[in-house]
């Protein structure tokens, strides 16, 4: 899968939506996001376009290399919630009777308080490249998904076009000359920030890479509802130098160098 | 004459803090280093910056300057580098003609003349006449307003913007001209013991001069109200392809 033995293809995903949530490694009550797209949530959202059942064979989508654009980083929203028996039973503990069977707690709990963990307003730009054929076919399973799409939870529906291109190329360089696409807003305050239009903007992205320097625990092995695996990937964190699509012309705010004395001779 | 003159500023020097936080106390600064004022004609000034934490004071004199005591005051007296940088600006006023555009950066106190109601008619009755009250416009639209509703006055008109496509359909109408209000503030101090506050804009933008008599006059005797207080002062620089 080495992007110099055999041509490649990259699939472009836009990822945004009002609400996503990436977990990994996420477990009971509290169940949190990474700020970024995790590579099991990209295969999974894959496998659903695909219509691949839980217990499929991932390994296909898993050897994809993946690459991921922070757009616009959005903000973490905590949503507080409970949850409860419908028959108002108490609910079960950890620890286990002699039968092996959950004790229910006591005193008696009827409501649990669980965290959940979610991105609004983000955008990001995920990109996944291989063999050119099977991500064509990707790109038109998601553009015709079989089982409904989301961003890491169901109840996060991502925002259209989710499909942004299949490209031949390198993950870098494509994910590099793809142009910014954060929301008017996000633009505006940017813009304010640098005092006028700019041609480019850095970004940050995360791409797998086997000399990277962080590691991550979010390469899916199976999704299979009562055996769920995942394995570890090696990452590597950087940052692209995107055009921002906007043109550098005389905007009044550019005005970082006024000099009264250039007109004067000096 | 007029000469344009820039002078650096020690920040760290406790006096040059009062100097910064006082207008009453530059202005006093600025007179001092004229020998004489002729006519009524009187020194513009101005802070600026082009770095965080490194101001320095653009001056507009009617006469050749003398900025010792500034440096030695507040500045570096016998440090490497142009502390003082004093330029004859008479070559840039004979050279403006109408028609021309340049960039520009002005600070200025948008004002409204507020006229006497009937309490303030109660209050000074037997009076003649009672002027109206001069407020400082707050907000950034209506100081927005106030300069480009001036501008025709003062001799100039502000150009449409050149709008990146993406904006172009907007209906912001800030985004129509090339003029951006980058910094706004309220100014209250101490003078002689009375209170003074000041609403201040910085304007920045693009300007196409079409009355050439009235805009040479304003450019050396100031744009707008609260020219002792670093109000007024308007420079020019050349308008590259980035706006200015």
């Amino acid at each position: 899968m080495s992007p110099e033995t055999s041509p490649q293809s990259v699939l472009l995903l836009r990822l945004a939506g009002p609400m996503q949530s990436w977990g990994d490694r996420s477990s009971f009550n509290r169940r949190e996001t990474r700020p970024e797209p995790t590579k099991s949530g990209l295969v999974g959202l894959l496998a659903a376009a695909l219509g691949r059942p839980r217990g499929a064979d991932l390994t296909d989508l898993a050897g994809l290399r993946c690459g991921v654009r922070v757009d616009q980083p959005g903000t973490v929203l905590r949503d507080y919630h409970t949850a409860s028996d419908y028959r108002g039973v108490p609910l079960l503990q950890a620890g286990v009777s002699a039968k092996g069977v959950q004790k229910p707690t006591s005193p008696a709990k009827p409501t649990h308080v669980t965290h959940r963990f979610y991105l609004q307003d983000a955008v990001f730009v995920a990109s996944l490249a291989g063999d050119p054929e099977f991500v064509a076919s990707l790109a038109d399973a998601v553009r015709r998904p079989a089982f409904p799409l989301a961003l890491g939870r169901r109840s996060c529906t991502p925002t259209q076009p989710l499909v942004l291109d299949v490209r031949p190329g390198a993950l870098e360089a494509e994910l590099t000359s793809e142009p910014w696409h954060a929301a008017r807003h996000a633009r505006q305050v940017y813009r304010r920030r640098q005092g006028g239009t700019v041609a480019e903007v850095d970004l940050p992205a995360t791409f797998d890479d086997e000399d990277g320097t962080d590691v991550v625990n979010d390469l899916p092995l199976s999704f299979n509802v009562r055996d769920r695996r995942y394995s570890t990937r090696r990452v590597r964190h950087t940052w692209l130098t995107v055009p921002t699509g906007e043109t550098t012309v005389g905007g009044a705010a550019a005005a970082s160098s006024h000099d009264p004395f250039a007109l004067l001779g000096w | 004459m007029p000469y344009l003159s820039r002078i650096r500023i020690n920040h760290l020097r406790p006096a040059s803090q009062r100097l910064l936080a006082n207008p009453h106390v530059t202005h006093g600064a600025v007179v001092g280093g004229l020998a004489e004022i002729t006519g009524t004609e009187r020194p513009l000034w101005r802070w600026d910056t082009d770095h965080a934490q490194r101001p320095h004071l653009t001056v507009c004199t009617p006469s050749k300057p003398d900025w010792s005591h500034i440096t030695e005051q507040y500045g570096w007296p016998d440090a490497d580098g142009d502390h003082v940088l004093v330029r004859d600006y008479s070559p840039l006023l004979e050279r403006l003609a109408t028609g021309q555009e340049y960039a520009f950066r002005v600070t200025a106190n948008p004002v409204q003349n507020i006229p006497p109601s009937q309490g303030d008619i109660a209050e000074h009755r037997g009076e003649k006449k009672i002027r109206s009250r001069r407020a400082g416009h707050r907000t950034a639209g209506h100081q927005w307003r106030w300069f480009l509703s001036r501008a025709e006055g003062w001799g100039f008109e502000v150009p449409p913007a050149p709008l990146p496509p993406t904006e172009r359909e907007g209906d912001d109408p800030a985004a129509a001209v090339d003029l951006r209000i980058t910094h706004r503030q309220r100014l209250a101090f101490d003078k002689k013991g009375k209170s003074v506050v000041l609403t201040i804009a910085s304007f920045h933008g693009r300007l196409r001069i079409t009355d050439h008599d009235r805009f040479t006059h304003h450019l050396t005797n100031g744009f707008g109200p609260a020219k002792a207080y670093g109000c007024g002062l308007l420079t020019l620089a050349p308008v590259t392809g980035n706006g200015c």
